[in-house]
């Protein structure tokens, strides 16, 4: 990268930071701090809200998967419009009208002390775990670049997105949030934008979708019943519903959102922005991954987009055999270039005959480079010893690096640098928030003034800060990531949301119930995650019926629920 | 029918809309 590139990354940073401080107000009262006094417009949580969900990992992981396997994720989005409708009238007006900071004091009023603090444990640590997962995304990106440290580069993010969280507060995550999410939708659409100029002169943007749509990258919808199919219409609009009413819902992360809404009108409009566009944006990082592999097919890509481990086995006793596996790839590449070339020609011809052989050529030549790069990527992890190898992750960045013009490489590497801040940051300030009022102010000193409250929010901040950068060195040796995330919360994002059911759907309910409910399903997923094959998004669905229905036969079983001090 | 419930029914359309202008462009391209 050039200076002009680094330089626009640090320009981005050392703003972010002032601009966050800059835009805080009434920061020494914990509703200021929390809640932002409850005086932020609805455009302004909205586009938070759309921020803090469009992690790096969107930007690098899912372009990839764009890349490799098409649009097919996109499915997973589908329900969040129908979510958003019922969250708006089912947990906006139970949360605002509770007057709480926090989803899980709700279920104190509701249940009580234990169940509230148990679900924020389990927030704790999920939301804690995919944190560091969200700060080991860039931290990958920039290794490839650079060839630095994976470690010093997580610390190097999560401290400048700590210190304006943690100055701040809620204010600073939401204000910087919709500056970084219109830096992030620039970059994303100038990404495009470079890949459509980079086609050759005589393949047209419908050409490239024909070629995609022919290689199967194009398959928006896939109505399978196979449970062990990740991505189909059915995960994504049933499975993914529980994921988003849950992450929606009871997340604390994005509760602590619509809280900051200056009424619950407001509140529900600014989960509409999501609705309205949440399914384009990714629809957009989508195409992006597709649009890299339609410029592909004409400019030879590198067999192995990941540079370090490509110069690792360059470096191996087994060169030899890696680069006999380079000249393959690079003939069937050179042969799939020149197949692309006839079906695009085939296409404008109108003949259905040639057409149909084209087509036929271009998917088997498509086939032998894929299963060369599968040889190869199998080579890599057998010489490196890196079994979890996935080179889609790669794929976006090396594109950024080594075919967009300077000026725009530093622009869109301060795009994931913000996609990833601004997730970071609202999930730091959400950890905070929970740690301070679920457990801190209930449990350790009720009667602290708001002065120690916030001086204590801001040592969480800073323990949540290191706490994740931890978990991020490990999680940049796993996987796809964007999966990784997903899986984390699935673990327990069904469960919670089950609990919250429980609270709002089933009146006789108590809390033993609510607390074997819990134990329950998260122990139901437990099985499903490791003896079966039943796709992940599944699990949001049937960790929230085991909890509602345990709950519910074992608070018939053991009594009426409590009647003092019920909340909303 | 108030303001707010008039949103969820546009919300509800131009979601039904948006999933069928995705499967019209996968049915155009993949065909």
């Amino acid at each position: 990268m050039s200076a002009i590139d680094w330089s626009i990354i640090g320009l981005y940073l050392m703003w972010i930071v002032w601009d966050g401080i800059r835009l805080s107000r009434n920061t020494d009262k914990i509703d200021g701090y929390f809640l932002a006094s409850k005086s932020l417009p609805w455009w302004a949580v909205g586009l938070s809200v759309m921020a803090t969900q469009l992690s790096a990992i969107t930007m690098t992981s899912s372009t990839g998967q764009g890349y490799a396997d098409g649009i097919g994720l996109l499915q997973q989005y589908y329900a969040l419009p129908i979510a958003m409708i019922i969250i708006s009238v089912t947990f906006v007006p139970f949360f605002r009208n509770a007057n709480i900071y926090t989803a899980y004091e709700y279920l104190e009023g509701r249940f009580d002390a234990r169940v509230r603090s148990l679900t924020a444990l389990l927030f704790l640590l999920s939301r804690g775990m995919a944190t560091g997962v969200v700060i080991s995304a860039p931290a990958v990106v920039l290794s490839v670049m650079i060839g630095a440290d994976i470690s010093t580069i997580c610390l190097l993010l999560a401290v400048p997105t700590a210190i304006y969280t943690m100055y701040g507060g809620v204010q600073a995550v939401a204000w910087t949030d919709v500056k970084q999410m219109y830096l992030i939708v620039f970059g994303l659409v100038a990404a495009c934008v470079t890949l459509i100029a980079g086609l050759p002169a005589d393949i047209s943007v419908n050409d490239a979708m024909h070629l995609a749509g022919t290689a199967g990258k194009l398959q928006a919808f896939n109505f399978s019943t196979d449970p062990s199919v990740r991505f189909t219409f059915w995960t994504g609009t049933i499975g993914a519903l529980f994921l988003f009413l849950s992450y929606f819902g009871t997340d604390q992360s994005q509760v602590q959102r619509y809280l900051t809404a200056k009424t619950d009108d407001e509140a529900r409009t600014s989960l509409f922005m999501s609705a309205y566009w949440k399914i384009p944006l990714q629809a957009l990082v989508m195409i992006i991954g597709v649009l890299m592999f339609v410029f592909y097919l004409f400019t030879p890509p590198p067999m192995l987009f990941n540079r370090v481990h490509d110069e690792r086995v360059r470096a191996s006793a087994r060169a030899g055999e890696y680069v006999a596996l380079e000249q393959r790839f690079t003939a069937a590449v050179g042969e799939r270039s020149g197949i692309a070339q006839q079906l695009t020609q085939a296409e404008e011809s109108g003949d259905a005959a040639a057409l149909a052989t084209a087509q036929a050529a271009f998917l088997a030549s498509e086939a032998r480079v894929k299963s060369v790069r599968a040889e190869a990527i199998a080579f890599v992890k057998d010489v490196t010893g890196d079994s979890t190898y996935n080179d889609v992750n790669y794929v976006f960045p090396t594109y950024i690096v080594t075919q967009m013009p300077v000026g725009l490489i530093g622009l869109l590497m301060a795009a994931i640098f913000a996609a990833a801040m601004s997730t970071i940051a609202g999930e730091l300030s959400a950890l905070s928030t929970s740690t301070v009022i679920d457990f801190y102010r209930r449990w350790v000193s009720p009667d602290a003034t708001d002065e120690r409250l916030l001086r204590v929010s801001r040592y969480a901040m800073l323990f949540w800060a290191l706490f994740a950068s931890l978990v991020a060195i490990w999680a940049a040796e796993l996987g796809s990531l964007i999966e990784v995330v997903n899986r984390f919360g699935s673990f327990f994002y069904g469960s919670i949301l089950g609990v919250f059911l429980l609270a709002i759907g089933w009146s006789r309910a108590n809390a033993i119930g609510a607390l074997v409910g819990l134990v329950a399903g998260m122990s139901v997923v437990a099985y499903f995650t490791v003896f079966t094959t039943v796709a992940f998004l599944w699990h949001n669905l049937i960790g929230a019926v085991v909890v509602f229905i345990v709950g519910m036969i074992v608070s018939e079983l053991t009594g009426p629920r409590k009647q003092e001090s019920v909340v909303g | 029918m108030t303001e707010m419930q008039r949103t969820y029914v546009k919300v509800t359309l131009i979601w039904v809309a948006t999933l069928a202008v995705l499967y019209a462009f996968q049915i155009f391209y993949t065909r």
